[in-house]
């Protein structure tokens, strides 16, 4: 009995300690989606010069009918699927590396991550010229080693403009990645490995049957993370591209920024928040299932 | 006693501060409202231009302000692309207190900006004689629902060039049609005078939009009607327009790559001596007739084609001025227009820079045509215009007809299917506007 008062005493106690983050969350958070909603089910666009008329669910109808959408949507997932399953590689990959011992460690670590640390808009200029059809690197590079005899116009085609994005892409937030395997590297303990290696193991087979196990929550919240920056990207194919050629490489964000910003159509605009936000959500829900997942799993192997 | 006496002490230290305070307010009053009221301190207009055009017309504007002294005008410099010019005008309105008196504004911009509610009407302010001695199409391209939001300073006109070297020798006469143009081409090509016929811009931006206008025109078709909303995409004349610039492709006369050609490839394809005829904007005359052009002096250009028995014309462009509803100084900005706008403003700017004028008379005027030639030829072709759709929402529509013209073009979509899509998604896009009207 007494440790029921308790318990509910404590509740009580924890609930009033949460209550004023979970003011600012539906501040920060809420009020804004429920905000987009709202205004989603009106129509405010120069047609109506800018005054808001209700028009229920209109934008959504709207939204089935625009190829635009359902492209820069297929972009999106392509650039965010590509991007993070090559970071995710290279970043185990460089993971492993760092997690040696071996002389110099802490500034090979350090010089992993300058990438991450520099500011998207720059390094977008920098791809941007690296990329360049008359002036850039790469096609200096292989028109020297004989690899092709014109340049290639890298960002003037839209398939060739997506790679270049994701190399980019790849390039600034690999270390990032990495950092995060190594983190989950550096606490699975080293006795697991002798252990594995006197009862015979190669060291693939401790890769993975002992790293990949263990590492699993790491790897699935770099995914987590990465996903919902991936899908949200802007600022790194704004600056290289804008979004073409032919809208090859135009992404929901920035398809949503040209519906408010230029069109001034905000209803819809609104409409377009809205529906990414909801498929945000559903594949965040499925992340943090698969989290959950393996974190049982982990457990059940200690 | 003494605590007692204080008090009326302070009261008749009182008069003192309030006199002091009762001067000051007045000097205040003096400097700040009345005195510069009899000094005339001038008004500032201020003025944002792309950074190209500035170089142009500083001279005109110093001109005026000192012809008008109680006038200043802060131009500021903008970025060359004026797509960039745009966005900030646009977010310099929506935050709702714009630095800027004078807009400089695209004929693409006039509806979305007049819609949104950003810059005055001008209807009252010019009187329709004056109005009559500019080109038709480019006042009418400053018009949204029936109101005048702009005086146009500068036309722009898709002109089609021709080699004249070419024809002359073949004895052919310049055609009149598209469907001359494709029989001249595919004769002249078989006999290797020229390799290629026709170049025109197919890539996907805002010139395949202005050039399509003028095939549709020439075929007798329409895009969006502004008006009624009707959208005329996927009427069998709007295919044939898709059909007839695919067959130029498919025929040979026109490379392939046209598909992915803005104005500056089909120009350097041009220049180089590479193509018969070719569709583009006024500014290719002068940089074709340069020393090193290889087409110097063997060019010249002809009204925008048509299909046999429909009236074709060209797609008009051009800036021109207009105030901003949140000027605090529409009367002094109003002054400023009207001189720059003027026809003898307009007549030295034009000998200087080589621009094409907005007034009529001055593509005639002698001194123009000694040093252009071929300004009394563009009159024909200005005047015969095909303006693109005076909607609110110009440029959501033009980039739904991009995406599908350059579908169709590339061969990704058939012609009938990207129209139609096309015009769905046009209807789609004016339905919510209409129902919301």
């Amino acid at each position: 009995m007494k440790s029921d008062i308790m318990r509910q005493r404590e509740q009580r106690t924890g609930w009033i300690l949460v209550t004023p983050a979970l003011i600012i969350l539906l501040l920060v958070f809420a009020y804004p989606i429920l905000r987009a909603f709202w205004l989603s089910l009106f129509t405010q666009n120069l047609g109506t010069e800018l005054k808001l008329v209700f028009s229920g669910f209109a934008n959504y109808h709207r939204m089935l009918g625009d190829g635009r959408f359902w492209q820069t949507l297929s972009n999106t997932t392509v650039f965010t699927v590509v991007s993070v399953v090559v970071e995710l590689i290279l970043g185990m990959g460089i993971a492993l590396v760092l997690n040696q011992s071996f002389p110099g460690r802490g500034i090979v670590r350090t010089i992993s991550l300058l990438p991450w640390a520099l500011p998207t808009a720059l390094m977008g200029v920098a791809w941007a010229w690296v990329f360049n059809d008359q002036y850039g690197v790469v096609n200096d590079f292989l028109i020297r080693l004989g690899l092709i005899q014109t340049s290639i116009s890298w960002l003037g085609d839209p398939t060739l403009a997506m790679m270049a994005v994701i190399t980019a892409d790849v390039w600034k937030t690999t270390p990032f990645v990495s950092l995060l395997l190594l983190a989950g590297l550096q606490s699975i303990p080293a006795d697991l490995y002798e252990a594995h290696a006197i009862d015979g193991a190669s060291s693939w087979q401790s890769f993975r049957q002992v790293t990949l196990p263990l590492l699993m929550p790491q790897i699935v919240i770099a995914l987590l993370f990465r996903f919902a920056q991936s899908f949200g990207i802007f600022d790194l194919i704004q600056v290289m591209t804008g979004g073409g050629p032919a809208g090859g490489t135009e992404t929901v964000s920035i398809y949503i920024y040209s519906t408010v910003m230029r069109y001034l159509d905000f209803g819809y605009g609104a409409a377009l928040v809205v529906c990414t936000f909801l498929l945000l959500v559903a594949a965040v829900a499925i992340a943090v299932y698969w989290l959950s997942r393996s974190r049982v799993n982990a457990a059940g192997g200690n | 006693m003494h605590k007692i006496n204080s008090p009326p002490s302070w009261g008749w230290q009182k008069p003192p501060t309030f006199l002091a305070l009762f001067t000051l307010t007045l000097v205040a009053v003096l400097f700040l409202f009345i005195l510069p009221a009899l000094t005339q301190q001038p008004v500032v207009l201020t003025m944002l231009m792309q950074g190209q055009d500035i170089v142009n017309w500083k001279p005109f504007i110093q001109e005026f302000e000192q012809k008008n002294p109680d006038i200043r005008i802060n131009l500021i410099e903008g970025p060359f692309d004026s797509n960039l010019v745009e966005n900030l005008y646009t977010s310099a309105f929506l935050l709702g207190d714009s630095p800027y008196d004078i807009i400089n504004m695209d004929i693409v911009w006039v509806p979305k900006f007049a819609a949104a509610g950003w810059v005055l009407d001008l209807t009252n302010k010019i009187s329709p004689q004056q109005l009559s001695k500019f080109i038709k199409g480019n006042v009418e391209g400053g018009r949204y629902r029936g109101k005048l939001y702009r005086i146009p300073h500068a036309s722009d006109a898709g002109m089609f060039y021709y080699r004249k070297d070419i024809l002359e020798q073949a004895g052919i006469k310049p055609p009149q049609t598209f469907e001359e143009m494709f029989r001249i081409s595919q004769k002249l090509q078989k006999q290797g005078k020229t390799t290629w016929g026709y170049l025109w811009q197919g890539k996907q931006y805002e010139g395949v939009s202005a050039m399509f206008v003028e095939v549709l025109a020439g075929f007798g078709g329409f895009w969006a009607n502004p008006d009624t909303f009707e959208v005329g995409l996927d009427k069998p004349e709007a295919i044939k327009a898709v059909e007839f610039l695919k067959s130029t492709i498919a025929s040979g006369i026109s490379p392939a790559g046209v598909s992915t050609y803005g104005e500056e490839e089909t120009r350097l394809l041009f220049q180089s001596g590479k193509s018969l005829f070719l569709r583009n904007w006024p500014y290719v005359w002068r940089l074709a007739n340069t020393a090193g052009s290889k087409v110097k002096d063997k060019i010249a250009i002809a009204p925008m084609l048509s299909s046999v028995g429909k009236q074709g014309g060209s797609c008009l462009g051009g800036w021109g001025w207009g105030i901003a509803k949140t000027s605090k100084h529409p009367q002094q900005a109003w002054r400023a227009i009207q001189y720059l706008t003027s026809e003898e403003t307009q007549r030295k700017f034009i000998l200087e820079t080589g621009l094409v004028p907005s007034y009529k008379s001055l593509f005639l005027d002698p001194k123009i045509v000694t040093q252009y030639p071929h300004y009394p030829q563009l009159l024909k072709v200005v005047e015969k215009s095909a303006l693109r759709p005076a909607i609110a929402q110009y440029a959501q529509a033009s980039d739904i007809l991009q995406r599908y013209l350059s579908a169709a073009f590339t061969g990704k979509m058939t012609s009938e299917k990207a129209m139609t899509t096309a015009a769905s998604e046009t209807r789609n896009l004016l339905g919510s506007f209409k129902q919301a009207q």
